[in-house]
């Protein structure tokens, strides 16, 4: 039976020790290199990747803040339809006027009345046209939704990747020494799994967000590294499972029983030994949390966690567009809801393919 | 093997279940048409937000308070159509004349008057007394109901403030000790002594919550009093799944009642209406209503335009310009002959500015002229056209319209958008950018960052908060926001540990009085959440407190509004206007200012409205 | 095993109050002052120091812990000795002659225990939390069912045709579908299939069980499962795939046994692990509920309850449902684990 593993260049013992890793990435990118869709994905992911640094940076999406159009712009191709709620925001021409009201005898800055009239004069205000039309049209504010929604990119796909990498690095470190040393240790973080699990999710996320908010400690925190934080502290638990489980499984096997057999240490039959049999539940849990946490961040803004009003992310957009399609205001749902439909699409391919390439038992 | 079988077993079961699922749910679709119940009169609606309970001294939401009009009778209640709105009286013989100076008000109650059966009653009829009234106004300081309305009572009837302190000490409210201000004269006159004057203290008496208890039922249910609500009402409570459904039934002993058209207007095609469908008959016409709290918009709404709901108040701003775009019933809804009724609230938005603060509070000029340029570049008309969707207007003073001492021709204009005269003030009181990172900053070189706070998981809060970053940002003022659950915003405001908010406030009483004791310095830490003290403001407020309604205390009422607009501890938001949206089988239809749900009044076409149904 | 099973029992005791415990620091030191949520809009000190006393917010921290251990342990709270002052029982003067009509109610205000009850409506928590319980599984019980059995058969489809057109293009659907929003489903689909097309009701929830599951639910269960089936599916395949590509699954057809005989009895089997791992981890999910379905669909569930009680700082609600939920947690793993031996006797417990 063991002659049977030798052949698999990932778990042979008797493979050069001191560099597997190298081989096994190089022959998983030449094998990427063949995968049309993971090529295309790939190209994908980085043309996000790139947006996110480009809107980041300022180079795109700088002026998404600017109110360039009307009220519910419409979009360039459908100029000519109706839009309520842009006429509505137009001055009302039979308003009554009343007289202010003389406020002189009993006003603080009354004295400096003249002063302020003149200083105002001299204050020129331009206010420029509002467009009718935004290339996809605009928001409630009048702000291109297109801009909008790179914009937004950017924080969602920080917020999923960093939520991701780090709930990942949390549940495998863990799964990893739970599934393997089992015993006290195990125990004990099974203990602390139970004592999160137990907890339903929407509960944890809010406690969370209650006590990250309240800190003073983390004050300068607030904002996106705070979201990243809540998903991450929250969202480990179900990487760790599996893992775990696979633990167990790998644990009893064969060829970690040689691995003991020819000396290796624990944490060396952990981590060198099984975890490249393992790797691809972790880059399947890898993408999947990217996508759960993209989402998740939706559902923090729902629930008016999410990200600060003067940031924008998919999950506000979305939140916001929750009562627009209703009124048939359907863009800014369809520039978030279509942009993060293709990013987390491509995203997923992509760990499909590199699990593919990575993982030599197939083919 | 038997994996496979397993499977196949289960896959028969879907099938089979599925076919069974189809077969039911067919049969229920027919049930539900042939089972026409034509003769009783349902009417089904939502409330936006979840109830609390219907013990009527144990709470405040407009919801419950709301229901419990329908379960108990206050003494007096307004008239039903009269407008500006009118005090009348309820279940006593007249709306008593203030005695001694406004100290003294001495109430009649009708003889006849039984509460709902219960089986606290033992099985026998129980008749409406005096007592009953003195049992209530007590319980609202018993420290076990922590009644939210228990301010009520306070510092108000002689005798009363003594009874607590002496319960509080020998550690037991006893409701068979006499208070000096509450005289219970013979078995239906109960007398009130007040401190000192005040005209509004009858206003408490038309209050939904301020309503003769049985002192039996209260003790029967001593454990869970909210789900037993037994008055002298119309209806009563049937079936209650708390948060999710309340069903309301017609109080069979019920002595009925009419509609007063006296104050009708015959101008006002409502007022028409509910006089047409409901003169001289006996009511309430109802026999029972479903109400379903639906805290979510759309479902609220797309269940009103699935007819699945016979009307829809306060309907949702973002939806308006589906059924009323411009200003104008949509022709879908014109085809199903859906009529709107539009109504001003007697309530008011505003932000705070918290005056104990070292950069937005304060009284010398300098101070004043930062918050008025703040203000100033605040654009409002975003407010009403963009976050309330053109369901609002501009709030010119703290006093609504539609409550006692508004004033229309009061307009502030300093609380106008006007970004100019805004820049121009933070140049001359020297808010300007002193260390060149293109922010302004505090004349003595102090950096400004503002903080805005504001309830998480509300989507119009973090539109304000967005409007305030944006405007700021226009004047070269950085602003930052917060979301917090509701209860640490709470405390934040009460203590006084904020900058900026956002608050709104619904009149108890259609009084300004009401209104501007938000302002009164000794309120800080009780409802004076801008902790604004100005003791000439205070002065005011005293002088008016001892006036009936008249010039002499608008004049006061004025004045207190001048230096509101002058001091600036708030930003005046707006006054928002809903909509009502009624099927056309619902007749009398009538949203009343104060008074929160219209059941007593209604009536229901119900061959009309099951031949909706079936559409 | 039956070993095994008792000091797994035993175990939960300390995981139980681990939960209490978290739970206890979040919301009694972090979270905020529901005496200000219960007091109303017009307030003075006397009045909130009253709430905080009779809601027992005023003690040391180390009492209200003892507190809520006894709540979880008995569902009761008792006026303790401390703040007994302003809670005295009812008594009943001749005048007013009570009766016997509620006496159970009476007897329990008399003892000076009662259950534990919401701060904010006053209903028995326990009651809260069976008769929630009821729609919540209506709903989810349905959605685990058809996505467990959806999820695997397609999943086994799949993984035998991998590397297909059909296997490629199933997954594909699979990630795009996975890549919306549970928010958008809902907000589109109750607009489409509630309201346009009206093949469904928007809302609502009956006292009828036959007419909620084959009327009001079927929406919400629809449209869970569908956004459920993507990530179940894609990790069934992944499952399934990593058993067909081991040694004994070659050996088996090197051995000439059919394919399909290979998938049903080697594969299946062996991929039932990491199937059970998943379920046990969906399986506490269905008690909580989806509080986006519920709260759309105005399903008077747990999870609906839970975020009104978060909403509103309803602690006994929050805390009540967090300790049960959390029992109903430990007993399921407990039963996963024990299922692994079934499943796989390579599995030993130490």
């Amino acid at each position: 039976m063991s002659a049977a593993f030798m052949n698999t260049p990932s778990t042979a013992p008797a493979a050069p020790l001191h560099q597997p890793s190298p081989g096994l990435w190089m022959l998983a990118w030449r094998r990427l290199k063949h995968d049309k869709v993971g090529m295309v994905s790939l190209a994908v992911v980085i043309i996000f990747l790139l947006m996110m640094v480009g809107s980041y940076t300022g180079l795109i999406a700088k002026n998404w803040s600017k109110e360039a159009g009307v009220s519910y712009a419409n979009p360039s191709f459908m100029a000519g339809a109706e839009n309520l709620e842009a006429v509505r925001t137009k001055a009302d021409p039979n308003a009554i006027k009343i007289e202010p009201v003389d406020l002189s005898d009993i006003d603080p800055l009354a004295p400096r009345y003249k002063e302020w009239a003149e200083r105002t004069a001299k204050i020129k205000t331009t206010e420029t046209p509002r467009a009718e039309t935004l290339p996809f049209g605009g928001d409630k504010w009048g702000r291109d939704v297109l801009q909008k929604a790179i914009k937004g990119a950017e924080t969602s796909i920080f917020v999923g990747l960093f939520a991701a990498l780090f709930a990942v690095f949390i549940g495998t470190t863990l799964g990893a020494i739970s599934g393997y040393m089992g015993g006290k240790i195990g125990d004990l973080l099974e203990w602390f799994y139970n004592v999160f699990t137990s907890i339903p999710y929407i509960l944890l996320i809010l406690a969370f967000a209650a006590v990250f908010a309240s800190s003073p400690q983390l004050a300068a925190y607030k904002g996106v590294p705070m979201v990243v934080a809540i998903l991450a502290f929250t969202g480990w638990t179900g990487i760790y499972r599996l893992i775990r489980s696979e633990y167990i499984k790998h644990a009893s096997r064969e060829y970690v029983k040689a691995a003991q057999a020819i000396g290796a240490s624990n944490s060396r039959r952990m981590f060198v030994h099984i975890l490249p049999n393992v790797s691809h539940v972790c880059l399947v849990q890898l993408s999947q949390h990217v996508v759960q946490f993209i989402k998740a961040e939706v559902i923090l803004s729902y629930l008016g966690l999410g990200v600060p009003v003067d940031s924008v992310s998919w999950g506000t957009m979305l939140a916001e567009a929750q009562s627009e399609l209703v009124i048939g205001k359907w863009w800014q749902l369809a520039a978030a809801g279509i942009s993060m439909a293709i990013l987390v699409t491509a995203f997923s391919m992509l760990t499909d393919s590199l699990r593919d390439a990575l993982d030599p038992k197939i083919k | 093997m038997g994996n496979m079988h397993r499977m196949i077993l289960q896959k028969l079961n879907i099938a089979v279940m599925a076919r069974v699922a189809i077969a039911l749910f067919l049969a229920t679709v027919l049930a539900q048409h042939v089972a026409v119940a034509a003769e009783k009169k349902v009417l089904k609606i939502a409330f936006r937000a979840a109830e609390t309970g219907f013990d009527p001294q144990r709470i405040e939401d407009r919801y419950s308070v709301g229901i419990c009009e329908n379960f108990f009778d206050s003494l007096l209640t307004y008239d039903w159509l009269a407008l500006p709105v009118k005090l009348v009286p309820q279940i006593v013989d007249k709306v008593p004349e203030g005695e001694e100076g406004g100290t003294r008000f001495t109430f009649h109650l009708k003889p006849g008057i039984f509460f709902a059966d219960d089986p606290a009653f033992n099985g026998k009829r129980r008749e409406l007394v005096a007592k009953d009234m003195e049992y209530a106004i007590k319980r609202f300081r018993d420290p076990v109901n922590r009644s939210p309305y228990s301010w009520l009572f306070e510092d108000k009837i002689v005798g009363f403030d003594e009874f607590v302190d002496a319960a509080k000490k020998n550690d037991k409210y006893d409701y068979d000790k006499p208070i000096e201000g509450i005289q219970v004269l013979d078995k239906y006159t109960i007398s009130f002594k007040l401190r000192a004057p005040d005209y509004n203290f009858l206003y408490f008496f038309a209050m939904p919550i301020v309503v003769p208890v049985a002192r039996e039922v209260i003790e029967t249910y001593a454990a869970d009093t909210m789900a037993h609500p037994v008055g002298t009402g119309p209806y009563i409570l049937k079936e209650w799944v708390r948060r999710s459904k309340i069903v309301l039934e017609r109080n069979p002993g019920y002595r009925g009642h009419v509609l007063n058209t006296q104050y009708a207007n015959p101008d006002d095609p409502w007022d028409n209406d509910a006089v047409k469908a409901l003169t001289g008959k006996r009511l309430p016409l109802i026999d029972r209503i479903e109400i379903s709290p639906i805290e979510e918009e759309q479902p609220r709404f797309l269940a009103f335009m699935n007819r699945e709901h016979d009307y829809i108040e306060e309907t949702p701003f973002a939806f308006i310009s589906q059924l009323l775009p411009l200003g104008k019933l949509a022709p879908a809804m014109l085809k199903r002959q859906v009529r709107v009724q539009r109504t001003e609230e007697p309530e008011i938005t505003w932000d705070a500015f918290n005056m104990d603060d070292p950069i937005v509070g304060g009284y010398k000029p300098e101070n004043v002229a930062f918050r008025r340029a703040l203000i100033l570049a605040h654009d409002r008309s975003q407010e009403v056209n963009i976050i309330r969707r053109g369901q609002a207007s501009a709030t010119m003073s703290p006093i609504p319209p539609g409550v006692v001492g508004y004033d229309p021709n009061f307009k502030a204009e300093d609380q106008e958008y006007n970004l100019p005269r805004a820049k121009a003030l933070l140049d001359m009181f020297g808010y300007v950018d002193k260390d060149g990172d293109g922010w302004r900053d505090m004349p003595d070189g102090r950096p400004i960052i503002l903080q805005f706070k504001y309830r998480a998981n509300e989507q119009e809060g973090r539109q304000i908060a967005e409007l305030w970053v944006k405007c700021m940002s226009a004047i070269g003022i950085r602003m930052t926001t917060v979301a917090v659950q509701f209860a640490d915003l709470l405390k934040d405001r009460k203590v006084g540990k904020f900058q900026m908010s956002n608050l709104a406030w619904i009149a108890d009483y259609p009084d300004g009085q009401n209104f501007l004791q938000l302002l009164y310095g000794p309120n800080t830490n009780i409802s004076n959440d801008a902790r604004f003290k100005l003791p000439e403001y205070d002065r005011l407020y005293s002088a008016a407190l001892k006036l009936p309604d008249g010039p002499e205390r608008s004049k006061l009422y004025r004045e207190m509004n001048r230096l509101i607009v002058a001091y600036a501890p708030w930003r005046l938001g707006v006054n928002r206007t809903f909509s009502q949206f009624i099927n056309p089988w619902v007749l009398g239809y009538k949203k009343h200012p104060i008074l929160y749900t219209a059941f007593k009044y209604l009536d229901i076409d119900v061959p009309a409205q099951q031949a909706s149904l079936e559409q | 095993m039956g070993a095994y099973v008792l000091r797994r029992l035993w175990q939960m005791i300390p995981t139980l109050a681990g939960v209490m415990l978290l739970i206890f620091v979040l919301f009694n030191w972090v979270g905020g002052d529901p005496a200000l949520v219960l007091a109303g809009k017009i307030t003075n000190k006397d009045q909130i120091e009253n709430i905080r006393k009779q809601l027992g917010v005023d003690q040391p921290a180390y009492v209200q812990l003892g507190y809520f251990a006894f709540e979880v342990a008995t569902g009761f709270t008792c006026t303790w000795k401390s703040y007994t002052d302003k809670a005295e029982p009812p008594k009943l003067d001749a005048k007013t002659p009570g009766s016997a009509a509620d006496s159970a109610t009476k007897a329990k205000a008399n003892s000076g225990c009662q259950a534990v009850r919401s701060w904010a409506t006053n209903e028995e928590v326990p009651k809260i939390l069976t008769t929630r319980i009821t729609p919540t599984l209506t709903i989810m019980i349905p959605v685990l069912i058809l996505e467990t059995l959806l999820g695997v058969i397609l999943a086994i489809g799949v993984a035998y045709a991998r590397g297909t057109l059909t296997d490629r293009m199933i997954m594909m659907i699979c990630t795009v579908a996975m890549s919306v929003s549970f928010l958008v489903y809902i907000i589109v689909a109750q607009y489409i299939f509630g309201f346009q097309l009206g093949w469904f009701p928007v809302q609502g929830w009956s006292d009828s069980f036959w007419k909620n599951i084959t009327y009001y639910a079927p929406l919400p269960i629809a449209l869970a499962v569908f956004v459920g089936l993507a990530p179940a599916l894609r990790l069934y395949r992944s499952f399934f795939l990593d058993e067909i590509n081991n040694e004994y699954v070659r050996t088996a057809r090197a051995k000439g046994v059919p394919e399909k005989t290979v998938m049903m009895k080697h594969v299946l089997r062996n991929a039932m692990i990491p199937i059970l791992t998943n379920i046990g981890i969906a399986l506490p999910g269905i008690f909580v509920g989806s509080f986006l379905l519920e709260t759309f669909f105005s399903i008077p569930g747990l999870g609906r309850e839970i975020l009104v009680a978060v909403n509103r700082s309803d602690f006994p609600v929050i805390k009540a449902a967090t300790v049960y939920l959390a029992m109903v947690t430990m007993i399921i793993n407990l039963l996963v684990d024990v299922l692994y031996k079934a499943v796989d006797p390579r599995v030993t417990f130490k």
